[in-house]
């Protein structure tokens, strides 16, 4: 009954589907884009350097950043300040026999912990930030992101060898003196031996990182509580259970008519992977890297799905109401209705629609939890997730980058407008 | 890449990438849907002259929208139906014997002061179909009255027997006809059966929010208990929300969403108000109904309720 008021009565929302399958594997890539971003190429590595699976390409200034390997045997063909493209080729002798070089790092045999543990898991090309950040309790949150993402309940329930190196990872990792699975509602009778489980809610929006830990600890935004993804202990888990650097990741590929989970390389392409999954595109549709309600939109079929994405969707043309270039407030309070953080996203919209950004924060508006359901219900097809990303960006509000988005908590970080508002006052 | 790939256009957009579906011109498709019961028992009532009230309403509605955005070099906007709302809401509250020329006069009016002139949908402050109404009604008194123009009508209106007959002839007016429409009032605010019906189909849709109606419903059934409970010399509640605009006014007109606030308990003690003001307007006022102008002196009121919220995510 409550779904009929709250208006979101599309089943996908509801995040536990029943799907048990395991992860079909993705397509060898022929071709391969990987975010070069910030890395330091390694010394050897240039253009047309013949690659090998596994073989250490760059590595990241930052601690938490894991460290880039090529995901396929092939040739470098171009490396810019962004991305590493890599050409595949048929493995030669030499390939092969560097391949057979590459060493077997067993990490549930480190004996190291925390800190150091990360720089291991680190030359293993895995992101440590969230995993080990410095909190009293740890909240896994084990619900699907977003709608139409499914590998969830397959990570918990099917593929346990992983998910359970995986936890025994995290909590060699985590400072965390108490780490708690947060568990869909339906699934609160899974048993983990000497891991804390709770059900929580299992309709998006509730999968948001920020009221999983309010459902579990029954307070918003506790000090000293962190959360974590499924998603990064289960790529914990790959590489404790591999034994190899991280390079590939766990993907739902979905459109309206097909929805499968894939374990697809490192810089797979999109078209690659729409091909393999064999989904139609046709001209007018969108492709979303990430979650259907807080991903991004892709131009080109050559961008790459990276290590961290956690799904690709394709949004037929049609099958949404289309947006309209100049679309008013009408004012239906549809947004204010749905909104998990009790904000009014009709007036931060407006605010950014007219440039009045710091009235927005007499709004509140760095309580926004960026789920996107503004966006979803509004009836006159507004933008207002974008407003108000608008807004903090201009508020220089911390804006977590779509890739980010789904491992960090978004915290209400101070804003220099905020913090010049507070002196003012004082 | 396939070569018919190559030339694929995609589109860029913005999250989120699904919709609900739901859109303007969808809830003025479903707010219509929820009208047609009364619309249908308002003719089977009141014949032909209702139907040519409405009619007219809606038509001259939704040409002067038309015109307006045309004048005011706006995006036209006639093509989302909230005119044909609009029209139909109007046209509910004039008796089914208005002249042609004050029907078309009001719903100009409506359009005009009612919405346009504040920019279009969602901006006005006050109900579009209220202001309308707000100005036959001071203007033409005796034409809006229905028990007045209705003079070849067998049935009787409820409110005026209330008024100046009494609460002993009041208390024998049968329910059942007041809910079947057998009674004097507005042509379509009248025809309680078939506007409860449409308010539960909006309810359960979500077009409208169950808080406002609530809070009217309470506003209105809890200080009528309270005086019928108290003294013989009352008529029951059933018999106040049967009869005027009550019931269109809990469903259709407070419930209009752009003049009502936006957080829950906000809703609920705007609908309260409202409630309690068609009370007072009621027991002590000189009009007979009063729902109309309790929910368009409350909506005035909005901005305050607004500053009633709940603390939002995480602020201590």
């Amino acid at each position: 009954m409550k779904e009929l008021f709250t208006m979101l009565t599309d089943p996908r929302f509801h995040l536990v589907n029943k799907v048990s399958q395991r992860f079909s594997n993705g397509p060898e890539p022929s071709f391969v884009r990987l975010t070069r971003e910030g890395f330091t190429m390694d010394p050897n590595i240039r253009k047309k350097t013949r690659v090998h699976p596994y073989m250490h390409l760059a590595s990241h200034p930052s601690i938490g950043k894991g460290d880039l390997f090529s995901p396929m045997y092939g040739e470098i063909t171009d490396i810019t300040e962004l991305s590493v493209f890599i050409k595949r080729v048929e493995p030669d002798e030499a390939m092969l026999a560097a391949y057979a070089e590459e060493p077997e790092t067993d990490v549930m045999e480190a004996p190291e912990r925390g800190q150091d543990l990360a720089v291991v898991l680190k030359r293993m090309g895995l992101n440590t930030r969230s995993l080990g950040q410095q909190c009293e309790t740890l909240v896994v949150n084990c619900l699907n992101p977003d709608p139409g993402v499914n590998w969830a309940e397959p990570m918990l329930l099917t593929h346990q060898r992983h998910f359970l190196a995986g936890m025994e990872m995290l909590r060699r990792l985590s400072p965390a003196k108490k780490i708690i699975l947060a568990v869909p509602e339906e699934l609160k009778q899974l048993k983990f031996h000497g891991v804390e489980v709770v059900g929580v809610p299992s309709h998006y929006p509730a999968s948001i990182n920020a009221l999983v830990v309010r459902a579990v600890t029954g307070r918003e935004r506790p000090e000293g509580v962190g959360v974590v993804g499924l998603h990064n202990v289960w790529s914990l888990g790959r590489v404790a259970v591999t034994r190899r650097p991280l390079i590939d990741t766990v993907i739902t590929i979905g459109s309206l008519h097909h929805n499968g989970n894939y374990i697809v390389r490192d810089g797979s392409t999109v078209g690659e992977l729409f091909d393999f999954a064999g989904v139609q595109l046709n001209s007018g549709d969108t492709i979303v890297r990430g979650g259907p309600l807080r991903g991004e939109s892709i131009d080109r079929l050559d961008r790459s799905i990276t290590k961290g994405a956690i799904g690709l969707f394709l949004v037929e043309k049609g099958s949404i109401p289309p947006m309209e270039g100049h679309s008013p407030c009408v004012s239906c309070g549809s947004c204010v209705a749905i909104c998990p953080a009790r904000l009014r996203p009709d007036l931060l919209s407006r605010y950014a629609e007219f440039g009045l950004h710091k009235r927005s924060l007499e709004q509140y508006i760095d309580c926004c939890l960026e789920c996107g359901l503004c966006g979803y219900v509004c009836i006159n097809r507004r933008p207002v997730l974008q407003y108000i990303r608008l807004s903090k960006a201009k508020l220089g509000i911390n804006v977590p980058k779509p890739q980010d988005l789904y491992y960090s908590d978004i915290r209400p970080a101070k804003s220099k407008a905020s913090e010049t508002a507070e002196e003012a006052k004082q | 890449m396939s070569s018919n790939q190559s030339s694929l256009l995609l589109a860029m957009s913005t999250p989120p990438y699904w919709h609900c579906g739901r859109t303007v011109c969808k809830r003025s498709l479903d707010q219509l849907a929820a009208l047609m019961p009364a619309v249908i028992m308002a003719v089977i009532n009141w014949g032909i002259p209702a139907l040519r009230v409405m009619a007219l309403s809606v038509v001259v509605c939704v040409a002067v929208e038309a015109l307006c955005c045309r004048v005011m070099q706006r995006r036209q906007t006639v093509t989302d139906l909230t005119a044909v709302v609009s029209g139909l809401l109007f046209a509910f509250l004039l008796p089914a014997a208005a002249p042609w020329w004050m029907v078309a006069l009001g719903a100009a009016c409506c359009m005009l002061f009612g919405k346009m002139l504040f920019g279009g949908l969602g901006d006005n402050p006050v109900s579009t179909p209220l202001v309308g109404w707000a100005i036959l009604f001071v203007s033409y008194p005796y034409l809006m009255d229905a028990n007045l123009v209705a003079l070849t009508s067998d049935y009787a209106d409820p409110l005026a027997i209330l008024k100046y007959l009494g609460v002993a002839r009041a208390d024998e007016i049968s329910i059942v006809d007041l809910l079947l429409g057998r009674q004097i009032s507005a042509l379509g605010a009248g025809q309680i059966g078939g506007l409860l019906i449409g308010g539960a189909y909006l309810l359960v849709r979500g077009v409208i929010r169950w808080q406002i109606s609530l809070g009217v419903l309470l506003g209105v059934v809890v200080p009528f208990a309270a005086m019928q409970m108290s003294s013989d010399a009352s008529a029951s509640v059933a018999f106040h929300l049967c009869s005027g605009s009550i019931i269109l006014c809990a469903f259709y007109i407070a419930t209009d969403a752009h003049i009502a606030p936006t957080h829950g308990t906000a809703m609920v003690l705007y609908g309260i108000t409202c409630g309690v003001m068609i009370f007072l307007i009621r027991t002590f006022g000189s009009y007979t109904d009063g729902a109309p102008f309790a929910v368009l002196v409350t909506c005035l009121l909005t901005p305050y309720f607004d500053m009633i919220r709940p603390k939002p995510f995480g602020v201590k």
